[in-house]
């Protein structure tokens, strides 16, 4: 620690504090504009100047200075005032001050602090910067002549996102922040880079003028895309929500979104939103009053007592998905109720239940930068939680921590400083994680306390089989970097294993994420900071519904046999509240078939998706931005969502809805407020015990875990592939999240459509250009994509994303972890 | 009985000055004021090529006490210029107290002399950005 003046106050700081970090702790207010807490200090705006008395002579940056003992500082006098006076002029200068037209005014740090100072007129002259702005990108304008060239937006893209799209180019008065080549932007949209420019120079275009910052009402929730739960802040203005709103105080991420949490939020007041319930007459469905829907939904529902099935999505509420399943099983008496076709939370519900004895993560997003080794399985991690992609950034770049990659292709995190990505033939995942499992007990690298577990014996019984030189030929890795791994990892003080899930991931399931912790509890990692196992559940609440029992109840039907019951007619009523099976699930042409057969479908959405156009009756829902609730994010963090906007037209939230028909159901009084169900949840789900809804704070609150440890041998299953054709690979894309995104403009402005991505190789074989549309045909079903040129794949691997209703990749992905497909230029 | 009448003559001759004084009042709508240069009445949007002047700041929106103004921007799809795509002000609602024109960073907002704003119909009251421009 080390102790200093400012102003005249006693202050103690950590020694790797700067003056202004002393400063802030001691709530004195030094200004800065190129300075960032997340970012590396700069010194470039020397907005920060201060006196210190031990140098006299000249004034100090504050942001860049660390401390040392006994400095004595003065933040403010005249000479101090005079030189950040003379900064804002020299700024000023070229800077073409068109506040009224410029989207940042209001909270452009130059605007309040020329303000602030009193600048207003200037003694130097010039002419103002003539660059040309860039709006060829659709969402980020870049008007260089308002840059201020504190070159944040190249730091946070550098240091944090690891994209580099920005530098300094030119030299002195021509200085000017740009891109590759001088080019227009093309990078991944994540939005950063305008979140923290101080001035207007980069600019929201989906925004762009739709309101003056003052006039618009902040409203702090939580995204309800992926499963990473990042707090945001809503712009409202006339019940509508206009954007998202930066504030760099708001969760881990301090802030920063990604690219469908920025971008994406346009689908809440999307034209397309369902405003009245609907109900089929004969082909069509026709508007109805909410009387006449739930009337009809109950007599339905009641004729097919004992065939009732109900599938949810996991974007629901912890206090929706927990009424949901009240009314299911006591009112209507069906135990068979599941999410995510059954498979895409069975990392969770089987594997963690199973090896853990609790169905969540042992380790939290905070365990990232603190590991020593992450093992992360699968590149797409970045694609399906960006957030915790910025995560892994800066825990290999500024944490130092060793990154291997299991992966079936490259990605981005694969150019991250001493990052080693395995890429291993498809579908061989289990096999190889069993082998690595093997390498550690026969190597005797084991941890001393794991022979105590229950299952160890039959586990080392069952891992003899993965002989290393077996592995590296079902694997494609040499047997040398499977050993070399092995002993890596066991090595390792803290390692950390990365495991995304997701409907696209089904090859992320139960044996995947057992083989997974048989070998972190083999080598003693559960329960250690910075070690253990993070399973990223996809959607914004997927672990809620895991924790709130959205699975089959005893003797229930999960969701692959759900669909199958509706296809055979043992299923006469389904209730889908917010799934969009026909896209999400695999094998578009069998869910299509079930669904039409179902006797009663209700569908409950936001928008006539696939599956609700197929619907008896259509119930309009609320978005996340119309309810109130609880959000249990990956690493069990359950967070508040507020309500920012009034229903759009006569949509109800889900909870009304369930509320509604729960008490018709069952007889039992409705719950007043979704406060009232959680107190039921703290005081009956495992887990959220003496949480309240105050204690959930701004932060959230993590909630606990207790783990019972044992193995559970799992047998690989072997992925044999097919003699001229292509490994399909299913995923996520960057840009979107589910089937939800697809009605967020943003997401739809940079990826408006499902495409096949090849590898080099493959593009040459085929004699592809970028563009080509192609015909991709499984045992399943046939589709036409655009082809898209990768570098990341290897030879005989494609790759596609699920996200979209046209052309859905469902109708060739059958739901193996690998789907075999050939491919042909379409005519 | 003198001192009865005296104030009643003295008023009486205060009424026969009167009438050979100019008269205060206006035979208006036949006679017509002589309006003050700082009168504040009725707005107007100054022009600029095609469009009013105004550029959409919302200052005026802002400043407004009585919360009259309602403007809309939007963006010129060639230029990327931001315009008021609406500006309407609810007379009836405005005070005439003359901030939105001491607001505006453009001199867009003016006040006319024209202080004849009675109607017949409430919606009358509500003028828009084509009224209010100057016209060409
Ligand atoms: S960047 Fe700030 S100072 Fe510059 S025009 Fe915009 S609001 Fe005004
Ligand atoms: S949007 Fe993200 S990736 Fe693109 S330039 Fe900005 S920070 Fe970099
Ligand atoms: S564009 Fe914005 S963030 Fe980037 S250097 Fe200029 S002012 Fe700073
Ligand atoms: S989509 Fe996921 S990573 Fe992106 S902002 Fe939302 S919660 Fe965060
Ligand atoms: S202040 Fe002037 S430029 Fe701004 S909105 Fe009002 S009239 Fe238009
Ligand atoms: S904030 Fe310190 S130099 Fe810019």
């Amino acid at each position: 620690m080390v102790n200093l003046t400012i102003d005249d106050k006693q202050v103690t700081v950590a020694k790797d504090a700067t003056i202004y970090d002393a400063a802030k702790s001691a709530g004195i207010k030094i200004p800065i504009l190129c300075h960032d807490k997340k970012l590396h200090p700069f010194g470039g705006c020397r907005m920060c100047l201060v006196e210190v008395e031990q140098m006299k002579g000249r004034l100090i940056p504050a942001c860049t200075t660390p401390v040392t003992e006994g400095m004595i500082i003065r933040t403010s006098n005249v000479e101090i005032i005079k030189a950040r006076k003379l900064v804002l002029e020299l700024l000023l200068l070229k800077h073409p001050v068109d506040c009224p037209v410029c989207d940042a005014a209001g909270d452009c740090d130059l605007q309040n602090l020329t303000y602030e100072y009193g600048v207003s007129k200037n003694p130097l002259q010039d002419e103002k910067f003539k660059w040309e702005i860039d709006y060829i990108n659709p969402l980020i304008e870049r008007d260089m002549n308002r840059c201020v060239h504190c070159g944040k937006c190249a730091r946070i893209c550098d240091e944090i996102v690891s994209f580099g799209a920005y530098s300094f180019i030119n030299r002195g008065i021509d200085a000017k922040m740009g891109t590759a080549f001088d080019g227009p932007l093309d990078c991944e949209f994540c939005g950063s880079c305008v979140s923290v420019c101080p001035v207007g120079a980069l600019l929201s275009r989906p925004f762009k003028f739709k309101a003056r910052w003052w006039a618009m009402q902040k409203v702090k929730s939580v995204c309800s895309y992926c499963g990473t739960g990042c707090q945001l802040t809503l712009g409202v203005k006339d019940n509508k929500v206009l954007t998202t709103i930066y504030d760099e105080n708001q969760g881990f991420h301090n802030g920063q979104l990604c690219t469908r949490g920025r971008w994406g939020y346009q689908f809440v007041n999307s034209e397309k939103r369902l405003t009245t319930p609907l109900i089929r007459k004969g082909n069509v469905l026709v508007e109805a009053t909410w009387d006449e829907a739930l009337a009809l939904v109950t007599t339905k529902l009641r004729e097919a007592k004992g065939g009732v099935a109900a599938l949810a999505t996991p974007r629901l509420t912890n206090e929706e998905l927990y009424l949901f399943k009240k009314f299911i099983t006591e009112g209507v008496g069906s135990q068979s109720i599941d999410h995510s076709a059954g498979y895409a939370h069975e990392a969770l519900t089987s594997a963690a239940f199973k090896g853990l004895g609790e169905a969540s993560s042992p380790s939290v997003i905070g365990d990232i930068q603190k590991s020593d080794l992450l093992l992360v399985v699968k590149t797409d991690a970045y694609e399906t939680h960006p957030v915790i992609g910025f995560e892994i950034n800066l825990g290999v770049k500024r944490q130092g921590v060793n990154l291997r990659l299991i992966s079936d292709k490259k990605g981005k995190l694969s150019r991250l400083p001493g990052a080693q990505t395995l890429v291993h033939l498809p579908g061989s995942e289990v096999f190889l994680f069993n082998t690595l499992a093997n390498i550690i007990v026969t190597e005797k690298l084991a941890d001393e306390a794991a022979v105590t577990v229950a299952g160890y014996d039959a586990l080392v019984k069952s891992l003899a089989v993965y002989t290393v030189e077996k592995g590296a030929l079902l694997t494609g890795l040499s047997a040398e970097e499977i050993t070399t791994l092995a002993r890596e990892y066991a090595s390792a003080k803290k390692a950390l294993i990365l495991l995304p899930l997701g409907l696209a991931y089904p090859g992320h399931n139960a044996p995947l994420a057992q083989s997974l912790l048989n070998l972190a509890i083999l080598t003693g990692k559960i329960g250690k900071e910075g070690s253990g196992i993070l399973f990223m559940a996809e959607k914004n609440n997927s672990q809620g519904a895991v924790d709130m029992g959205i699975v089959p109840g005893p003797g229930g039907k999960n969701g692959a046999d759900i669909i199958n019951g509706c296809a055979s007619g043992e299923i006469k009523a389904l209730y889908i509240a917010g799934e969009n099976p026909v896209v999400s699930y695999p094998d578009r042409k069998r869910i299509e078939a079930a669904l039409d057969k179902v006797g009663f479908l209700v569908v409950q959405d936001l928008f006539l998706t696939e599956t609700a156009a197929k619907a008896h009756v259509v119930l309009p829902a609320c978005s996340f931005a119309e309810k109130e609730g609880t959000f249990t994010s990956v690493g069990r963090n359950v967070q508040k969502v507020t309500r920012a906007i009034k229903p759009v037209g006569s949509s109800r939230s889900d909870f009304e809805i369930f509320n509604k028909l729960y008490a018709e159901f069952t007889g039992n009084p409705p719950y007043a407020t979704p406060q009232s169900v959680f107190g039921e949840i703290a005081d009956s789900v495992p887990g959220y015990g003496g949480l309240t809804w105050s204690k959930l704070g701004s932060d959230g609150f993590i909630r606990p875990v207790s783990n019972t440890l044992r193995f559970v041998p799992v047998e690989a299953a072997v992925t044999v592939s097919q003699p001229g054709k292509f490994a399909l690979l299913t995923g996520s894309a960057l840009n979107h999240s589910g089937t939800l995104s697809q009605y967020g403009e943003g997401p739809m402005m940079v990826c408006p459509e499902g495409y096949v991505e090849f590898g080099r190789d493959d593009v040459k074989k085929l004699g592809l250009l970028e563009g080509d549309k192609v015909v991709v045909t499984s045992a399943a079903g046939s589709v036409t994509l655009l082809a898209k040129l990768g570098k990341r794949l290897t030879t005989g691997v494609l790759f596609a994303p699920y996200h979209f209703g046209a052309n859905s990749i469902n109708t060739v992905a059958s739901g193996d972890p690998v789907t075999w497909v050939s491919v042909a230029k379409a005519k | 009985m003198f001192n009865v009448a005296s104030p009643l003559i003295n008023g009486l001759k205060i009424t026969l000055q009167h009438l050979f004084k100019k008269p205060v009042t206006l035979q208006y709508p036949t006679e017509r004021p002589i309006i003050g240069p700082r009168f504040r009445g009725l707005h107007a949007l100054n022009r600029f090529h095609d469009r009013s002047k105004c550029v959409a700041c919302y200052l005026c929106p802002t400043v407004c006490p009585a919360k009259c103004i309602t403007v809309e921007a939007a963006e010129d799809p060639v230029t990327h210029e931001k315009y008021a795509s609406r500006y309407d002000i609810d007379i009836l609602r405005c005070i005439f107290c003359g901030y939105c024109v001491e607001a505006c960073p453009v001199d867009a907002v003016k006040m006319t002399e024209t202080f004849e704003l009675a109607n017949y119909k409430r919606e009358d009251f509500a003028y828009t950005q084509e009224m209010l421009t100057d016209k060409k």
